[in-house]
């Protein structure tokens, strides 16, 4: 079996490259912007590029991100190309975002909402592809995995861990009681990896919420990071200060960081703000279930624990 | 969910798999607890989501003495949260030798061990907001942490034993947005349980009785119900529904409503230590998880079983506030501003000896000439305390002389005399009214002489101190303001034998198949604990058995 993963470099491809390497009859090809030692490089928004790319494959995996319209486009190109050269299966790396400010538990039968800023929007839109793909005969497997972990996520532990050691993140309270749909990295790979041999019916496309059973909440998060890597004493936060550190800090914070990037200033790094948006999704309760996947993938989900042990390895922090 | 009562329609009757009664502590755990269990819960609070005055004068009743003990209305809240709206959050687990039967304490022994309670302390510890379940400074702190007095190393008094403070956290509105958001849950403010009617036979609660200040009635229907009412509201409601079984639910022994205890607390004597200044901790320690933390003296269980006393525990304290020749200006600070202080708090600033003009510009004097102490402690206190979500626990004064009072909290004997009955008038949904007869004993006070004799003589062998007090004085001075308020304990006692006890080892009544407590009510013993982290733990253990007994 053949099979090609667009963006294979990236943090989530690098573990689907790995894990289906380490299957026996199966052909990796990563595919990513720029060829690297191994692999080939394909422009995921040129859509005979990509065609070419297609040709003998029997499943593509497609792991790219980058800005709204390298999602949106690079998913339209994928299905147009996939059409054009034999329809291989894909299996689709989605995001929990395309359910919105919804609350409660989350199977994947709930409605996709668009509210949650460009991100959403634009994995809505990929969705919106691949569902055509379907429509049109296509083999289609989406994952919508949750907060995605592991020891090189900047976004999610070492941003973290540098506002933690900074005294710039408290104990939220009831104001980071959602849940934080966290998720390993390896087990991203994984479904991938059973996606990719997933013995599929007409119902398609078929599609897995990837969140650990035993997530826990944003604040327990929090503690967890901050007691794993020493740093002070999580203070408890009021409203107040959180909207300050969120609204009056970290929103200029961020005009701040853009300007330096846009005039090239390279000297000027400001300290990264708190994101008032990335502060309402720690109160929003929404439990993503992923009890499809524990069953019809068969995933074997690793604990929080060892999640947790691997993301706060001296080694990383200490570079945070 | 939250669902407004305004949808019932009077009359109705509504169905559930659980009806927790309450929403304090106990209540709002076992809610949280049962949340994606398969089972349909109804949650039902009394009071409104802010304190409402209407609904706290359903707590209103008698005591025998006022002295002995504050009104019925006082450190108990009828509302979104209960109790937990207005606790101070000191946690602590009870000890191993509470649920012993110890021939020198009577009635004592619960129908449990420790070991029973013990796997659900580390959840109640979380749902209250106490950081990681650890109680001994020595795991608790990193290498390096003061102990409270160096040098002091004793095998009869301990002093790494922890009590970890609460943000206070209030249970409702804490947790109001996973009830929210929880399908399984259905939480209604302002229906206030009026009634519980057992089938004919009596061994079955057919519904319990709900009604609002509106004149709104209806009924609940569930496999099984919980009151988790705390000490006081709980036998009211046993007592008051006595249309099957005479006596009232769970009373064939007339049981209910007696062994009340609360707790013997007080200032006493004068601890010095000989050793320098910098050799004393007397303060809190912040856990790395952020929690306030606090060291006490504790004695062994060896030592208690050796002399014979009941559990108790003895805290670092600053000298007697009313008394000015302390010449201390934020003390005489806080004895002005008492009458500025919630009656909870302030009672023991302001009840007791009256002292007059004379005493009041004392006070005034230690103020003005200790400028410095106060302005220091009010900028503490307003960063630390007032406008902190972590609240700083308690006021703690520098240690400037070595001398400290030692402040007592300590389990009393239970007492088939003292006890909460039912009086002839009614509140306004027609609920009889309480009274409450609290009483002590004799042995109650020697548990505390024989237990700071202890710690004085620990304290000369070591060389680090001495502790003196007036044992004619002793139960003068732990009893001045009467028994410690808010810690309702016994008045629905657990135990094997229904003629000495009211719920079972799983708290369900005696031969009532599914009507549960969850409450400080069932605590057989007091303990030296404050018992909020206890009551949540008892109570995470009923949502087990409850799901055994309803086979989810």
């Amino acid at each position: 079996m053949k099979v090609m993963v667009l963006g294979g470099r990236g943090f989530v491809g690098r573990r689907v490259v790995n894990q289906l390497q380490a299957r026996d009859g199966v052909t990796v090809v990563s595919a990513s912007r720029s060829a690297g030692a191994e692999g080939v490089a394909v422009d995921s928004r040129n859509e005979a590029d990509m065609a070419r790319a297609l040709q003998g494959m029997d499943v593509v995996v497609n792991c790219v991100t980058g800005d709204g319209a390298t999602i949106s486009e690079g998913a339209r190109a994928l299905v147009n190309a996939a059409l054009k050269s034999g329809k291989p299966r894909i299996v689709h790396l989605s995001t929990m975002s395309v359910y919105g400010s919804q609350e409660g538990l989350i199977t994947e039968d709930a409605p996709l909402v668009d509210d949650l800023g460009w991100y959403g929007h634009a994995k809505i839109e990929a969705e919106g592809h691949m569902q055509r793909y379907a429509s049109e005969g296509g083999e289609v497997v989406i994952l919508r995995p949750g907060v995605i972990i592991g020891p090189d996520s900047d976004p999610w532990v070492r941003r973290f861990v540098r506002w933690l050691q900074a005294g710039r993140l408290g104990d939220l309270g009831p104001l980071g009681d959602g849940p934080a749909n966290l998720v390993d990295v390896e087990d991203v790979g994984q479904a991938v990896e059973k996606a990719v041999s997933l013995s599929m019916d007409e119902t398609c496309p078929v599609i897995f919420n990837l969140v650990a059973p035993d997530s826990p909440r944003w604040i327990d998060y929090f503690r967890d990071l901050a007691l794993a890597t020493k740093s002070p004493a999580l203070r408890r936060w009021s409203k107040g200060r959180l909207t300050i550190e969120a609204y009056l800090i970290g929103a200029p914070l961020k005009i701040l960081e853009r300007m330096a990037a846009r005039f090239g200033m390279r000297n000027l790094e400001p300290p990264e703000g708190i994101p008032p948006s990335l502060t309402k999704s720690w109160r929003q309760h929404i439990a993503i279930d992923a009890s499809r996947a524990s069953i019809t993938l068969g995933i074997s989900w690793t604990p929080y624990k060892e999640t947790l042990k691997t993301c706060t390895n001296k080694a990383f922090y200490r570079r945070c | 969910m939250i669902e407004s009562i305004e949808q019932v329609p009077h009359g109705a009757t509504l169905q559930a798999d659980v009806c927790i009664v309450g929403s304090g502590a106990a209540g709002v755990s076992m809610a949280l607890a049962l949340m994606g269990k398969g089972l349909k819960v109804l949650l039902m609070e009394g009071g409104k989501a802010e304190d409402d005055a209407a609904h706290q004068a359903l707590y209103e009743g008698e005591v025998a003495d006022e002295r002995m003990h504050s009104p019925t209305d006082k450190y108990r809240q009828r509302r979104l949260g209960g109790s937990t709206a207005i606790w101070g959050g000191r946690c602590m687990p009870f000890d191993p030798i509470d649920f012993e039967a110890r021939p020198w304490v009577p009635h004592s022994g619960w129908p449990i061990s420790h070991a029973d309670l013990a796997p659900y302390f580390p959840q109640a510890n979380h749902y209250l907001e106490a950081g990681v379940y650890e109680y001994d400074a020595a795991r608790a702190f990193p290498p390096g942490t003061p102990p409270m007095f160096k040098g002091f190393d004793s095998a009869v008094v301990r002093t790494s034993g922890l009590e970890r403070f609460s943000c206070p956290t209030n249970m409702g509105t804490r947790y109001r947005d996973r009830i929210r958001v929880a399908p399984d849950i259905t939480m209604m403010l302002e229906a206030n349980c009026v009634g519980l009617r057992l089938r004919e036979d009596g061994r079955w609660l057919e519904r319990a009785d709900f009604a609002t200040l509106s004149g709104k009635r209806f009924s609940v229907k569930a496999r099984a119900v919980v009151l988790a009412t705390g000490g006081l509201e709980t036998p009211r409601l046993l007592l008051a529904s006595n249309d099957v079984q005479r006596n009232g639910i769970g009373n064939a022994h007339d049981v209910v409503g007696r062994y009340y205890m609360c707790h013997i607390a007080g200032n006493v004597g004068t601890l010095t230590v000989n050793k320098p200044l910098a050799d004393v901790y007397h303060g809190y320690h912040v856990s790395p998880d952020g929690v306030y933390c606090r060291r006490r003296l504790h004695l062994s269980e060896q030592a208690q079983r050796e002399l014979q006393v009941g559990n108790m525990v003895a805290r670092l304290h600053f000298p007697k506030i009313i008394d000015p020749s302390h010449r201390n200006g934020v003390l005489s600070g806080l004895y002005l501003a008492r009458h500025f202080i919630s009656y909870e708090y302030g009672k023991r600033l302001r009840d007791g000896n009256q002292g007059g003009l004379a005493l009041e510009l004392r006070h005034i004097w230690n103020v003005m000439t200790h400028p410095f102490d106060a302005t220091g402690f009010v900028t503490h206190w307003l960063r630390k305390r007032t406008f902190a979500e972590r609240k700083f626990p308690s006021i703690i004064l520098k240690n400037k002389n070595n001398r400290f009072s030692l402040e007592v909290h300590a389990e009393q004997i239970p007492r088939a005399d003292s006890r909460v009955t039912l009086t002839d008038q009614k509140d306004a949904l027609g609920m009889p009214k309480i009274k409450v007869d609290w009483r002590y004993s004799p042995e109650d006070i020697l548990t505390v002489s024989r237990t700071l004799r202890a710690i004085d003589a620990e304290l000369q062998r070591t060389g680090v101190g001495r502790f003196d007090f007036d044992e004619a004085a002793l139960e003068e001075d732990l009893l001045r303001f009467g028994a410690y308020g808010g810690h309702h304990v016994g008045t629905a006692r657990m135990g094997a034998d229904p003629r000495t006890s009211v719920v079972d080892a799983n708290a369900a009544i005696h031969d009532v198949h599914n009507l549960y407590i969850a409450s400080s009510a069932v605590f057989p013993t007091s303990s030296q604990a404050n018992p909020t982290l206890t009551i949540v733990a008892q109570a995470l253990r009923l949502v087990d058995h409850l799901r055994k007994e309803l086979q989810i």
